[in-house]
C-alpha cells in the first residue's frame, strides 16, 4: 500500500497578499506529515503532525492565527478520527490551547467520550497537563485589527455571513502503508462568532470522518451549510455507492450549494489511495504527497507539482 | 434480536396521504427499572397526544416536535430537563437538538446548564442566530439574552438521579453499563399535513460523565437528523457509538437507497451493533407517513400517533393500540 497525505488550509476568499504563504504552509505541512508515514507511522499519527504544523503557523485560522469571537477570546474546537476502529475525539469551544487537535488526539485515547466542550474540555486538558497559553500568544496583530475594524458591525443577533470574514479551518486526511485511514481539522472558527458557537470542525460526519471501508475527508467552509448537509459523511456515503473520490466530492459540494446556498472545500483519500481536493469557494489552499511527489494548488484547476528528494 | 413493531396500518387499506400527520417519540432506550415502566410509557403516550393535537390542528411538524419534547423535558421520569443524571461533580449538563426537514436548517445546544427546557433553547439558536450550535457558558448567554429563565439546578435534579450517581461513584460502578439501564434520552420526530419533517431530541446525558462530555444527541447526523428528501430519525442509547456511526444519518442514507423505514432503522442499529458492539434505539419517519420504533437494547418506551390510534410499546415486539378520540 502506498502512502497518501492530503492537507488543506482553509476554503474561503484568500486574499492575494496572505497566498503564497497559504500554499507554502500547505506544502510545508504536507511534507511533515507525509514524513511520518514514510517512517512506517501510522495515519492518525500522520494527520496530527500534519494538522499541528497548521496550527502553528499564524497565516491558518486554528491554534497560533486563530480568529476572535465577540468578546475578543479564542475559542478553538478539532476533531481526529481514526478509520480503523472509528475511534474519535473532539473538543468545541476549547479557550487558549495551542494545539487542539491533539487534544482532541488525548480525548480520543484518554476518556470513554467523544467530546469535551469548553471549561470541560480545559479542565481535562489540564489534568493531562497541557496548560493554556495566552491569549495573545495565538492572536495575530492582523486579527487584532480585523477584529476591531469588525466589532461594531453586527450587534444583532443574526448576522449576514460574509466569506471575507471566513479566515477558516485547517485540516488533513492520510492513507498509511498498513491500509489505515484517518482525518483531522481544527479551526478558531468564525470571525466575531457568537461566544460558544460550535462549527462543523468539531462535528463528527461534518468537519471529518474516517472509515477504512470508505475513506477519510477534512471539510471546510462556511460551517452551518456543511453541518446541515453533513458533507463529510455524504462524500463518504457516495463513495460507498461507488462513486470516485472526485465525484463524490464535487457532487456533495453542489448539493451543499445547491440546497442551502453555502461553499466549502473538502479533501479526500480513498483506502484504495486515490485522493481529491475539491473546492467551491474562491480558493483553497491545499497540498497533496505520494510516493515522493507533492501536488499543490490554490485556484480553481490549479495543480501544480514537485518532485521532492528521495 | 431488534425491538420489532409492526405497522398497525399494514393490514389496512389505505391512500398514502391518510398516513399524514403522524408522530412518533420515545422515552430512551435501555433497560428501564421495573417500579418506573409504567411511568415512562404513560409520559410517551401523554406527549404524543400533545404533539398529534398539534398536526391535526395544522401545526407544523416543528411546532409538534418540540412541543412533544418540552413535555418529556418536563416530565421528571425521563433524562432530560427535569430528571437529567448527574455528571461526575454531581451537575446537571444537558444537550438538544432539533431540525427542520425543509430548510435543513437546525439549532443545539451542548453542556448548558439552568435550563429547564433545553429543545427550545436549541430553537432559538435556530430561528435566531446565523449559528447552528452553541455550548456551555455561550449558550447560556445567549439564553438570557433572549429572556428565557434560569432555573435553580435542584428544580432539575430528582431524588433518582442524585441516588444513582452516589451509587455510580462506588470504586467498582461502571457508568457505562449502568448507562444502559437509564430510562435515558427524549426525542421525536414528525411528518406534518404539508409533508414537511422534523425532529428534536434532548437529553441530560450519560451518568457520571467528565464534566464538558458532548453525547450524540446535539450533534447534527448523530442525535437526528431530518430531510424532506428522506425522513427523519431521532436516536437514543450508547451516544459515543452512535456518534462513531453518526447513525440518524445513516439511517437516512439506506432510506435514501430504497430501503423502508423499518429496514434502514433495522440496518442502521445492526451495522452500530456489529461494528461496535453498541446498543440503542431509534424512531423514524418518511416523508409519505411510514413510521417505525425499533430498538436492539432490551426495552425502548415509544409511542406513535396517527390517523387518530395511539400505538405505543416498551419490549420488543410490543405494539398495543388504543383510539385517540
Amino acid at each position: 500500500m502506498s502512502a497518501v497525505l492530503v492537507v488543506h488550509g482553509g476554503a474561503w476568499a484568500i486574499p492575494d497578499e496572505l497566498a503564497k504563504a497559504s500554499v507554502d504552509g500547505v506544502k510545508t505541512a504536507a511534507c511533515e506529515g507525509f514524513s511520518v508515514l514514510k517512517r512506517g507511522g501510522s495515519a492518525v499519527d500522520a494527520v496530527e503532525v500534519a494538522v499541528r504544523a497548521l496550527e502553528d503557523n499564524t497565516v491558518f485560522d486554528a491554534g497560533h492565527g486563530a480568529v476572535l469571537n465577540k468578546d475578543g477570546e479564542v475559542e478553538l474546537d478539532a476533531i481526529i478520527m481514526d478509520g480503523r476502529t472509528l475511534a474519535t475525539g473532539a473538543v468545541s469551544s476549547v479557550k487558549n490551547i495551542a494545539n487542539p487537535v491533539s487534544l482532541a488526539r488525548a480525548v480520543m485515547e484518554k476518556t470513554s467520550h467523544v467530546m469535551l466542550t469548553s471549561q470541560g474540555a480545559n479542565l481535562f486538558a489540564e489534568s493531562i497537563g497541557i496548560s493554556t497559553v495566552p491569549t495573545e500568544t495565538l492572536v495575530t496583530e492582523y486579527e487584532r485589527r480585523e477584529w476591531e475594524k469588525h466589532k461594531n458591525y453586527n450587534t444583532g443577533v443574526i448576522e449576514d455571513f460574509n466569506t471575507q470574514w471566513a479566515h477558516d479551518t485547517v485540516g488533513a486526511v492520510a492513507l498509511d502503508s498498513a491500509g489505515n485511514v484517518a482525518c483531522a481539522t481544527s479551526t478558531g472558527g468564525i470571525r466575531n462568532k457568537m461566544v460558544g458557537r460550535v462549527g462543523d470542525s468539531s462535528i463528527i460526519g461534518c468537519g471529518g470522518y474516517a472509515d477504512n471501508f470508505s475513506g477519510a475527508v477534512s471539510c471546510t467552509g462556511h460551517g452551518e451549510s456543511i453541518l446541515k448537509v453533513t458533507l463529510a459523511r455524504l462524500i463518504l456515503s457516495k463513495i460507498e455507492q461507488g462513486k470516485s473520490v472526485t465525484e463524490a466530492s464535487q457532487m456533495s459540494l453542489q448539493h451543499m450549494g445547491d440546497r442551502v446556498k453555502g461553499a466549502g472545500g473538502a479533501i479526500v483519500v480513498s483506502p484504495s489511495g486515490h485522493w481529491a481536493a475539491t473546492f467551491t469557494t474562491e480558493r483553497m489552499a491545499w497540498a497533496a504527497v505520494e510516493q515522493d511527489v507533492l501536488w499543490y494548488g490554490l485556484d480553481p484547476g490549479e495543480r501544480l507539482k514537485e518532485q521532492l528528494p528521495q | 434480536m431488534f425491538g420489532f413493531t409492526r405497522y398497525y396500518l399494514s393490514d389496512t387499506s389505505c391512500q398514502m396521504t391518510d398516513l399524514l400527520p403522524v408522530v412518533v417519540v420515545h422515552g430512551g432506550a435501555g433497560i428501564i427499572p421495573k417500579e418506573r415502566l409504567q411511568l415512562s410509557i404513560s409520559g410517551v403516550c401523554a406527549a404524543v397526544r400533545t404533539g398529534y393535537a398539534i398536526l391535526k390542528g395544522g401545526g407544523s411538524s416543528m411546532d409538534a416536535v418540540v412541543e412533544t419534547v418540552i413535555q418529556l423535558e418536563n416530565n421528571p421520569a425521563f433524562n432530560a430537563g427535569c430528571g437529567s443524571v448527574l455528571n461526575v461533580k454531581g451537575e446537571v449538563e444537558m444537550d438538544a437538538i432539533v431540525m427542520d426537514g425543509k430548510t435543513l436548517a437546525s439549532g443545539a445546544v451542548s453542556a448548558v446548564r439552568n435550563i429547564a427546557n433545553p429543545i427550545q433553547l436549541a430553537r432559538l439558536v435556530m430561528d435566531k442566530t446565523s449559528h447552528a450550535c452553541l455550548t456551555a457558558e455561550g449558550a447560556n448567554q445567549f439564553a438570557r439574552s433572549m429572556g428565557i429563565e434560569e432555573v435553580p439546578q435542584e428544580s432539575l435534579i430528582t431524588e433518582y438521579s442524585r441516588m444513582r450517581w452516589r451509587k455510580n461513584l462506588a470504586p467498582d460502578a461502571n457508568p457505562v453499563e449502568s448507562q444502559m439501564g437509564k430510562a435515558g434520552t427524549v426525542g421525536a420526530v414528525a411528518v406534518d399535513l404539508e409533508g414537511n419533517v422534523a425532529c428534536a431530541t434532548s437529553t441530560g446525558g450519560m451518568l457520571n460523565k467528565m464534566e464538558g462530555r458532548v453525547g450524540d444527541t446535539p450533534i447534527i447526523g448523530s442525535g437526528g437528523y431530518a430531510d424532506n428528501q428522506s425522513g427523519a430519525v431521532s436516536t437514543t442509547g450508547h451516544g459515543e457509538t452512535i456518534m462513531k456511526i453518526t447513525l440518524a444519518r445513516l439511517i437516512l442514507f439506506h432510506m435514501e437507497q430504497g430501503r423502508s423505514v423499518e429496514d434502514a432503522s433495522d440496518l442502521g442499529l445492526a451495522c452500530m451493533q456489529s461494528r461496535l458492539g453498541g446498543l440503542g434505539g431509534v424512531v423514524t419517519v418518511d416523508p409519505q407517513g411510514h413510521w417505525a420504533a425499533r430498538f436492539s437494547s432490551k426495552q425502548m418506551s415509544w409511542a406513535a400517533a396517527q390517523r387518530d390510534i395511539m400505538h405505543y410499546g416498551l419490549y420488543t415486539g410490543e405494539h398495543f393500540t388504543q383510539s385517540i378520540n
